[in-house]
């Protein structure tokens, strides 16, 4: 992200996830005023306001110190004074376009404080002009001095302290009235420095959904729906080695949608960029899709790899079961969350597991939970909806596929599946991949074998 | 004083003092002075911290540097807030030192502040740059040559060098340690295309072979060529280090027997830490050593007063002086009229 400061940076990290349609709509018009104004004639206008972001300073603690009626020094009155002429040049700016980017609150009143003799240039120090008393005294000591060089044995040093320290109080006086006079304005500056940085992240989120082709999402109120969803990044180093990436649709209700499909099918990617795509709606950015209607949630439980830790004390299967369960409690309050889970109790026997995604579905459906969960079990509850990757659909030569063209050869859109079985892909994909044909061999006389029947009769007998 | 009009050529120049008390404020604050009536824009910094009241170690009181109205000057905050002059703030850096940030100010009346600017090179020589923005003509750079320092005076065009009775109470002596100083700054600077391929190279030591190509000796550094001592040589003569050149380098490249072929380049003088006696002799073999970054000395000013009170006579110094290095010498107790 082109962020232009470090305050705009610090505005993005502090950034609340939102969780009402409203405030998500008022971040996302905002973007869109911006993003509409990239594609059009006034665009240079936004790389000058960008130039203007990268010279504010972070002003917080001079503000703070303002606040608590404190004198500040002319280090601190001077990044003011640049920070609200700054602010003005990006005031100036914006009028320049036909609609407001972003309220920020005139300064001039601050400017002018700051600017006795009207200068308008960053620069700071307690001018004459505040105090004639001030402008008197300095021309004394500038006198004195003078005199002091040209005779030295005439005047004492003592005559020059005095009035250089007389001097300084005058100057600790005007200070003074001038932070009392600053002192209105400190709200109004604080105001001023939160807005710039929200311009600053605007902006770059604008910039940002133009240069990756996202798009602005509808908030729904029944599901969620997808058309060419992608994974910014994936799709980013595809195009390093000239490939594309296949991006996909989807439809989820309040309900199960199991995901089945051959490995290397981008299944676990399909999960990633479902979540990726909720935290940045939910954060104020465009989504990675040609259109998105997203239904928002108040949270996203994710279990997608292996958290097995001897540290913990946790196996795969320990792990597995302490995230599902969160999701489970989650469920049964009614809360509202997207739940995304990959390969549900794949970490232990087929039988048990198979039971554990049935009955997780279930409460799921129950309770109307939005969830994904993608897996490679058969057998699955008839109830819930079901879709299948199309993965290698079609026939193809001996060796015309390996494991480095794969990715290439693979379909990876999805498909409404009513049939009770998965693919069985896994020894075909295995063996594309290279892995020793004795593997394939022996596993394949595998499958025919009687206890290989029997298996098979029971799954279709209590699947009915 | 003419080499004031010399310095007008310059767009930086720094003044250094090859000991402590050799006279380099009095020096500075001389040129100040002189340069104050011109009409150019002048600006000032130091290379890291300068500007103590008084000399912790030799407790003679050193004056801090007088600042005229109307230049520019680049102190850290912490001095800053401590100054007496009126001055006008025109940036404040947003990178930090260990004494805050870098305030550049313009004077608004004389007084005497202490500077204390960047501390390495590539600060210095930022700052030089950006001098720029505000018209600077000449910045003008209170230099160190203590080993502590990261930043070296060797970045600006034109250095003024401070020496006296502090560096030897001996006439010959201070000639002689002196003379050795300007020899190394005379150092000749390698061609344009070769410097701007080593100027990136932060560290370790390089060779260049035949080819004009750049090797890694991977040793890291002159301190540890004990043991590296076969590789040195196998990729070429010319070498390139990044950091001190020592007494005993010096004295190992000395005996060995393609020492007329041997060119050893370093980024600048500063980085030669070698005794006058083992640097002759090496020269003498037939050993040479050139520089990236080549300053030019335009003048010497002497303090013929040592901290502990004592006394040379200052013409014939001066004279000494002179006819040995063939440059322009001035004693800063008599500039200041």
């Amino acid at each position: 992200m082109q962020l232009q400061s470090g305050l705009g940076k610090r505005y993005l990290l502090d950034m609340p996830m939102m969780y009402q349609a409203c405030e998500v709509k008022n971040e996302l018009d905002k973007v869109n005023r911006i993003y509409s104004i990239l594609g059009g004639k006034k665009a240079g206008l936004i790389t000058k306001i960008q130039t203007k972001l990268m010279q504010v300073r972070d002003i917080k603690g001079s503000i703070k110190n303002l606040k608590a009626n404190m004198v500040l020094d002319d280090i601190e009155l001077f990044e003011i004074k640049s920070f609200a002429l700054v602010s003005y040049e990006i005031l100036q700016l914006q009028a320049e376009f036909e609609t407001t980017l972003i309220e920020i609150p005139d300064l001039n009143s601050v400017i002018s404080i700051l600017d006795p003799e009207n200068n308008k240039i960053p620069s700071f120090y307690i001018y004459d002009a505040y105090s004639r008393e001030l402008a008197r005294v300095r021309k004394e000591i500038k006198e004195l001095k003078a005199a002091i060089k040209a005779n030295p044995e005439k005047h004492t040093d003592q005559n020059l302290e005095a009035l250089q320290s007389h001097s300084e109080e005058v100057e600790a006086e005007v200070r003074a009235e001038i932070c009392e006079k600053l002192y209105p304005y400190a709200s109004e500056l604080e105001n001023a420095l939160n807005q710039v940085a929200h311009l600053d992240v605007i902006t770059a989120k604008a910039i940002l959904a133009e240069s990756m082709a996202f798009t602005r999402a509808q908030i729904s109120e029944s599901g969620t729906e997808y058309k060419a969803m992608f994974h910014p990044q994936i799709r980013e180093t595809l195009a390093l080695s000239k490939r594309n990436f296949q991006p996909i649709n989807i439809r989820l209700n309040h309900s199960v949608c199991f995901i089945t499909g051959a490995n290397m099918a981008g299944k676990t990617v399909i999960l990633k960029t479902l979540a990726l795509c909720q935290y940045l709606l939910q954060f104020g950015f465009f989504v990675p899709a040609q259109s998105a209607q997203i239904a928002l949630v108040d949270r996203i439980l994710v279990s997608v790899g292996d958290d097995q830790s001897e540290q913990n004390g946790l196996s795969s299967f320990a792990s597995e079961m302490v995230k599902i369960n969160e999701m489970v409690e989650a469920s049964i309050q009614k809360e509202i969350v997207l739940v995304l889970v990959d390969e549900l109790a794949r970490t232990t026997n087929p039988t048990e597991g198979r039971a554990i995604v049935n009955a997780v579905a279930e409460i799921f459906n129950e309770n109307q939970t939005l969830s994904v969960i993608t897996t490679h079990y058969s057998g699955l509850d008839s109830r819930c909806r079901k879709l299948r990757v199309k993965g290698l659909d079609k026939e193809f030569k001996p060796g015309e596929i390996n494991k480095n063209n794969i990715n290439d050869y693979m379909d990876y859109s999805l498909i409404e599946d009513d049939a009770t079985k998965v693919p069985h892909e896994a020894l075909r994909i295995a063996g594309i991949l290279g892995i020793n044909h004795q593997i394939i061999e022996k596993a394949n006389k595998n499958l025919l074998k009687p206890e290989g029947f029997e298996i098979k009769e029971e799954e279709t007998k209590s699947y009915i | 004083m003419p080499f004031i009009k010399e310095i007008e050529k310059y767009k930086s120049l720094s003044i250094v003092g090859l000991e402590k008390n050799t006279g380099k404020t009095e020096c500075l604050n001389y040129v100040l002075s002189r340069l104050s009536d011109s009409t150019k824009q002048i600006a000032l910094t130091s290379i890291g911290v300068d500007g103590e009241n008084t000399d912790v170690v030799t407790q003679t009181h050193k004056p801090e540097i007088e600042v005229y109205e109307g230049m520019i000057f680049v102190t850290s905050e912490l001095h800053y807030q401590k100054k007496q002059l009126v001055a006008e703030v025109l940036d404040v850096s947003t990178q930090s030192t260990s004494l805050g940030r870098l305030v550049t100010a313009k004077a608004k009346s004389s007084d005497k502040v202490m500077i204390s600017g960047p501390a390495s090179n590539v600060a210095i020589k930022d700052l030089i740059s950006q001098m720029r923005n505000f018209n600077v003509d000449i910045t003008l750079v209170d230099g160190a040559l203590s080993r502590k320092s990261l930043g070296s005076p060797a970045v600006t065009d034109a250095m003024i060098l401070a020496t006296g009775a502090a560096l030897s109470a001996n006439i010959p002596q201070l000639v002689y340690k002196t003379n050795y100083t300007y020899d190394l700054i005379s150092l000749k600077a390698v061609d344009d295309e070769s410097k701007e391929r080593l100027l990136p190279i932060q560290k370790g030591i390089w060779a260049i072979n035949d080819e004009g190509n750049l090797i890694d000796l991977e040793i890291e550094s002159v301190l540890l060529i004990e043991k590296a001592k076969d590789r040195l040589f196998k990729q070429g003569n010319r070498i390139f280090v990044n950091g001190a050149i020592t007494d005993k380098f010096l004295n190992f490249l000395r005996v060995q027997k393609h020492i007329k072929e041997i060119e050893i380049i370093v980024r600048d003088f500063t980085r030669i830490f070698a005794s006058p006696e083992t640097y002759y002799a090496f020269i003498k073999r037939g050993g040479s050593i050139k520089v990236l970054q080549k300053t030019k000395l335009i003048a010497v000013c002497i303090n013929p007063v040592s901290p502990d009170g004592y006394c040379l006579n200052s013409d014939e110094l001066k004279q000494a002086m002179e006819d040995k290095l063939k440059l322009p010498v001035y004693d800063v107790r008599k500039l200041a009229n």
